[in-house]
């Protein structure tokens, strides 16, 4: 099953790539003087927090579900790992804003481009700082443009509570994928999604508390 | 700060200590009564069910992952483990297939298609019913803890010591019937599986292993 999503994954992803539209995040948007330089996200931020998380996964039709558990291990790093709802260890990844390290990860998923896509996904995830170059807004939100390399996050800030409530990554011409937060209490987020938009990929990850 | 520390050590010293004293190796004759026991009792079964709590084990975590649900088994091989706390989540293994009600979404997984799985499925029968004592797989080592018994699975296969590096199965010394499955993955990290409420032969009808 995975041999063939691996495929799909590859062969889609070059048939993203010749097929790059023009269109940019920001058009519908009013530019606005800028009201803060940078953003702290809170939502994996605590090092005394375990993060777990229900996980469904869902890529080209098919499913995979289990625990997705963060862990900021020092200032700068975080420590991932999805497990199977056994228990049994799929991934474990270092994270940082720099630096990447794969720990273990089960052979059925040791493929470079899943790696390095969940690695971009992750990343993002579990950013807690961003600089902001632009300002924007529309009707309900403060969107925050951030530089990151050669690509833009978006940042979306609820105008009625504060909150963060969605992450556009995006190229020049094209938005990448999206991740959506909801939270109760501004402090870490109860269920998030990760939606790739030249990609079938959507994780979808649920928070749940130990007994 | 440096007491404190000092504490720490004695304690775990005499746990250390108390753990070497307790676990103590069989002798032939006793590992011999021991699995003559254990096969008495599993050839009886011939259904079986258990409520279980799941805990899972990250060295980098503050706390165990706990869920917990019930788990039945009907001879030959059907079974279920239906977590239930703090999320809906069962597992069917039957007929060679994999069934999963997440949610309530269901989807299939054919187990003739994944070697690992089927192994994997082998190993969860064997250890709740405590009938895998084959030399063949494991390297095996016995041992006596008070009141209960306690057997070590070293698997000889390289793939399957990828995925679990040593399987403990701790038995009731008077019912010789499994009350624990650990799985190890590295030293640091494990799944405990804490089976209580044992019933042996009620009758269990085969719709509930639908799904």
């Amino acid at each position: 099953m995975q041999k063939s999503t691996i495929q799909f994954l590859i062969i889609n992803c070059f048939l993203a790539i010749v097929l790059v539209s023009c269109g940019s995040v920001t058009k519908n948007y009013t530019p606005k003087k800028l009201d803060k330089t940078s953003y702290q996200v809170p939502y994996f931020s605590d090092s005394k927090t375990d993060y777990v998380y229900k996980t469904n996964i869902t890529v080209y039709g098919n499913e995979i579900s289990g625990i997705f558990i963060a862990k900021k291990i020092n200032d700068t790093t975080h420590r991932i790992v999805f497990t199977t709802e056994f228990g049994n260890k799929l991934l474990d990844f270092e994270i940082s804003d720099t630096d990447f390290k794969v720990n273990s990860i089960v052979s059925e998923l040791d493929r470079k481009i899943l790696i390095n896509t969940l690695k971009e996904d992750f990343r993002l995830l579990l950013k807690k700082e961003y600089l902001i170059q632009e300002q924007f807004g529309n009707d309900s939100a403060d969107i925050y443009k951030s530089k990151d390399g050669k690509r833009d996050n978006y940042l979306f800030v609820s105008k009625k509570d504060h909150k963060l409530e969605k992450v556009i990554h995006s190229s020049q011409t094209k938005e990448k994928f999206t991740l959506t937060f909801s939270s109760e209490n501004n402090i870490f987020a109860e269920k998030i999604e990760i939606v790739h938009q030249n990609i079938k990929l959507k994780i979808e990850l649920n928070y749940f508390k130990s007994e | 700060m440096k007491t404190k520390i000092y504490i720490l050590f004695f304690l775990l010293n005499i746990s250390g200590i108390s753990l070497f004293a307790q676990e103590q190796k069989m002798s032939d004759a006793e590992i011999a009564a021991f699995k003559q026991d254990v096969n008495v009792v599993s050839k009886k079964i011939k259904t079986l069910s258990t409520d279980f709590v799941q805990y899972k084990h990250l060295d980098f975590l503050s706390k165990d992952i706990e869920t917990s649900g019930k788990m039945i088994f009907k001879e030959p091989s059907l079974l279920q483990w239906q977590y239930k706390k703090p999320y809906n989540y069962s597992i069917v293994f039957k007929n060679g297939k994999i069934l999963i009600n997440d949610e309530g979404k269901k989807s299939a997984v054919d187990i003739g298609n994944s070697k690992i799985f089927g192994r994997i499925n082998k190993l969860i029968v064997g250890s709740v019913s405590g009938n895998m004592f084959d030399d063949k797989e494991f390297t095996i080592s016995y041992f006596k803890i008070k009141g209960q018994n306690l057997a070590k699975f070293v698997p000889k296969d390289a793939t399957l010591k990828k995925h679990i590096k040593q399987i403990e199965l701790t038995f009731d010394k008077e019912e010789a019937t499994v009350v624990q499955v650990k799985l190890l993955e590295s030293s640091e990290d494990y799944t405990r599986i804490v089976l209580k409420n044992k019933v042996i032969n009620a009758k269990i009808d085969d719709s509930v292993f639908n799904n």
